[in-house]
């Protein structure tokens, strides 16, 4: 195979931190290269070099093979937009940027520019346009004149792809993605993959960056592993298993965890869900006795996503009771939830989550105020100590309570939301994707926090697409289909093999959708 | 730029900008601007530093406009807007002096009815906004007609003056202390409606700054839906911040009442303009968030500004002022908007440690 970008002694450093040390990066032409590594290995800054928003610092260089008039290869700038772009390398970045009210012609026109017709915009060229770069990707469902915020999540990745890569038909080489799949249901994401692989059919090489290293195995030729922005290792990806990539990534082996089983005790209490309807869930029973962990499994459009949030007072219900302890929670009220006892967190870490502008100590305490209200004070100095307290439990990273809270990483702020939740001492803690988005290493620190949780008594619900992470943290899992709960796996049966059939049988129920 | 994540000393070595954090240009530069106009009008202009030239006339002035900008922050908070405020200042002062001029209730009780007027006003804001669900810029200002349909109502234009008995007027009017200042024979004095709005000042500071209903209100307005699902109940908070936002313009109109004892239809309005300018210059300082004290220095430096230039080029004065007062928000919201890029460019670059911005040239649209 014949190489198409060499990267060699890439190093940036930023005042006080190296952020990339020595880096070498070949990428092969037609091949799909994964880079991995946790939140601060790197990554991101070396796409941002790539990309040109930073530049590199002292000896690094890079050598480009695709140029026909350069056989032998030709220097590249690095650290330089126009020089990445002429070399055909194009960037996909993990919000996308599209803009919400343009459509997907329009979206994919502000990248190469409007097909004109003398001074006036040509404007069914331009669907046509926008038609055929989605249909190259395997995308013909999509209506390229509708604003891009009626799409769904994954066509809406399509059409960032697309506006990569329209109008650069035999010059794109390099198609650089960065966390594609970020907020991509499960089973959009193989349609995702599916694109991808038409590309590589094409002779564009991918370079793809993720969290999610089942996707890295399933898709990528090549992976290479950063750490602490240092190159660990370049391999071909057949040379590698899951636990090796992962202890290749944090340094050290980690132990695998598996959640010990646990007999129901028949207690009551805790949580108690009936009859519920709403959304796609159609009439849910279910009973979360204290010091258990119940997962909940179920693809997109099963009820298991909208589980949470009709239990949690997120969004109304249609019918049904949840009872938390003795006390029926209003519908639609999460304050009523939350005075009752149940805590939770939401799915969407940045919508529904935390504050970003906002200090850590403002959303640490949020939900509960009055225990430091101390003779018509707010006492913000007491404020201050728990917080400390609770960044020195949950091992979070920053640089002080009084810090922005969006300025954290994402495990990090996750870990935060998780302290504002704890700190109530919740008789029930409702999680909802409680590690999307955060990395190996902080994944398990807050699993860990969940066990924590039910061992101190609460009724634990965590709801989640990562099947790993069910298999690691419920004592028994039931299993969504069509708006119920179809089946429950405990013991030996529940591994992600049986949840992953479980959820994909196709039995006369699942049809409501 | 504040160094939230290292002591002063630890900057030490870029010197500049280890000053201009020592001195505080960023959170205060309203206060030496301030401190500018003190020297520099108070060297050029005469009257400038005499309290009855000109400092006890701004000091009872900006109080009306004070509050003002308080019926503009308080929604704010929670990042609602209230447009209406002046239109709902001049229906509290159109009522209590129509009452006053032709019905033999006591004044007093005709501002009651005022400030009641006021908020429902308020409610029916409220209503719209968090039970119609309509925007609450466009709701408010659409209010703001219908409030100043009402008024023509109650007066269809012209003007009443004296109206107001001196019962009334003195409960706001009348001096609280009044003694000359020795050597100069300068009476020095300031009237009772001063102080109430200095204690409107620190009873808001304290529940926006000190109380947990304050710290919703704050929360709320960054992240409506993460707030509700922390338990805030962030509509009866929105609600209750327009209730309270109409309260504080209809007491601006009754303090207007105390000190002119008069009504004419150009009341009002007018007023919105400064008091949001007020807000969001406000906003540049101290916290950088809407805040009390920051409003209430805004208010002042804008203020004496207006009353220097207008000491100094008495003819020129009409068309200065809303140059002064628009150029002054446009710069310091600038300068306020500029450092919070810097500061998150900083952080995009680094997550955990001060790192000075080395590519703040870079364009930021390759950054997304």
């Amino acid at each position: 195979m014949d190489t198409l970008i060499r990267i060699d002694h890439l190093t940036k450093a930023f005042p006080g931190q190296v952020a990339l040390d020595d880096v070498n990066l070949t990428i092969w032409a037609g091949s799909t290269h994964a880079l991995v590594g946790q939140n601060g290995s790197g990554k991101s800054t070396l796409i941002k070099v790539l990309c040109g928003y930073h530049q590199p610092t002292g000896e690094s260089s890079a050598t480009f093979f695709a140029d026909p008039a350069h056989p032998e290869g030709r220097p590249l700038v690095l650290g330089d937009a126009a020089t990445a772009d002429a070399a055909g390398i194009r960037f996909v970045h993990q919000d996308l940027g599209l803009v919400e009210m343009l459509s997907a012609a329009e979206n994919i026109a502000l990248g190469v520019g409007y097909v004109m017709r003398g001074r006036r915009i040509d404007w069914r060229k331009n669907s046509d346009r926008a038609r055929e770069g989605l249909a190259g990707l395997g995308f013909t469902d999509i209506n390229v004149d509708m604003p891009v915020a009626m799409l769904a999540p994954s066509q809406r990745t399509a059409v960032a792809i697309a506006r990569a890569l329209v109008g650069w038909e035999d010059g794109a080489h390099l198609l650089v993605l960065d966390e594609p799949t970020a907020s991509l249901p499960g089973d959009d994401v193989q349609r995702l993959f599916a694109a991808v692989r038409r590309l590589k059919e094409r002779g564009v090489s991918i370079l793809y960056v993720s969290h999610h290293l089942d996707e890295v195995f399933e898709i990528a030729d090549e992976v290479t592993i950063l750490r602490d922005g240092v190159r660990v290792t370049t391999t071909s990806i057949g040379d590698l298993d899951h636990e090796r990539l992962i202890e290749l990534m944090i340094g050290h082996r980690l132990e695998r965890v598996v959640q010990s089983t646990r007999e129901r005790t028949g207690a009551t209490g805790g949580l108690t869900v009936t009859g519920l309807y709403g959304g796609t869930v159609a009439g849910v029973d279910l009973h979360v006795e204290p010091g258990e962990i119940v997962g909940v499994a179920g693809i997109m459009g099963s009820g298991r996503e909208m589980l949470v949030p009709l239990i949690t007072g997120q969004i109304p219900s249609d019918d049904g009771s949840v009872v938390v302890g003795n006390t029926a929670i209003d519908n639609y009220a999460p304050d009523h939830a939350l005075a009752s006892g149940m805590a939770f967190l939401a799915a969407d870490r940045k919508t529904l989550g935390v504050i970003a502008t906002d200090s850590v100590r403002h959303n640490l305490t949020l939900a509960d105020l009055r225990r430091h209200w101390r003779r018509w004070r707010l006492r913000h100095d007491l404020e201050v100590v728990e917080t400390h307290e609770w960044v020195d439990r949950l091992s979070i990273k920053t640089a002080g309570t009084e810090i922005p809270i969006g300025a954290l990483s994402g495990g990090n702020q996750q870990k935060v939301l998780f302290g504002r939740s704890l700190r109530l001492m919740p008789s029930v803690l409702v999680l909802d994707e409680p590690t999307s988005g955060i990395d190996v290493g902080a994944k398990e620190e807050i699993h860990q926090l969940i066990d924590e949780a039910a061992r101190n008594g609460a009724a634990v619900l965590v709801a989640s697409t990562d099947t790993d992470e069910i298999v690691r943290v419920a004592h028994r899992v039931v299993v969504m289909r069509g708006g119920q709960m179809v089946d429950e796996l405990t013991g030996a049966d529940m591994d992600v093999g049986n949840i992953e059939r479980a959820q994909l049988r196709n039995d006369s129920k699942a049809g409501t959708k | 730029m504040s160094n939230d994540t290292t002591t002063p000393d630890q900057v030490a070595p870029a010197a500049s900008r280890g000053i201009v954090n020592r001195l505080g240009f960023d959170r205060f530069s309203a206060l030496y601007v301030l401190a500018l106009f003190f020297v520099f009008f108070g060297i050029t202009e005469d009257n400038f530093l005499r309290w009855n030239g000109s400092i006890e006339f701004v000091l009872t002035e900006k109080v009306i406009v004070t509050m003002l900008a308080f019926a503009f922050l308080v929604p704010l908070t929670t990042q609602t807007f209230d447009l209406s405020i002046g239109a709902n200042m001049a229906l509290s002062l159109v009522i209590v002096t129509k009452l006053g001029l032709e019905t033999d209730l006591p004044n007093g009780v005709g501002a009651l009815i005022g400030m009641a007027a006021c908020m429902v006003i308020g409610l029916l804001n409220g209503l719209v906004v968090v039970k119609f669900g309509v925007n609450s810029f466009i709701a408010t200002l659409g209010m703001s007609q219908v409030i100043a349909a009402l008024s023509r109502l109650i007066h269809d234009g012209g003007q009443i003056a004296g109206a107001l008995s001196d019962t009334y007027v003195n409960f706001g009017k009348k001096d609280v202390f009044s003694f000359s200042w020795p050597g100069t024979g300068s009476e020095i004095s300031l009237p009772y409606y001063f102080f109430y709005g200095l204690i409107v000042v620190v009873i808001l500071w304290y529940v926006l700054e000190h109380t947990p209903l304050g710290r919703r209100m704050f929360a709320t307005g960054g992240n409506r839906e993460a707030a509700r699902l922390s338990g805030v109940a962030v509509d009866r908070l929105t609600w209750g911040s327009l209730v309270a936002s109409s309260a504080l313009a209809g007491f601006a109109g009754i303090i207007y009442s105390w000190k002119f004892n008069a009504y004419t239809s150009s009341v009002g309005p007018p007023l919105l303009f400064p008091a949001v300018a007020a807000v969001f210059f406000g906003a540049s300082q101290l916290r950088g968030r809407p805040n009390v004290w920051g409003t209430v220095i805004a208010v002042y430096t804008l203020a004496f500004g207006i009353k220097g230039i207008g000491l100094r080029y008495p003819r020129e004065i009409d068309w200065m002022q809303p140059l002064f007062e628009g150029l002054t928000l446009i710069i310091a919201v600038g300068i306020a908007s500029r450092q919070a890029i810097i500061k998150v460019r900083k952080r995009k670059g680094n997550t955990v440690t001060d790192v000075s911005p080395p590519e703040v040239n870079a364009p930021a649209a390759t950054e997304t």
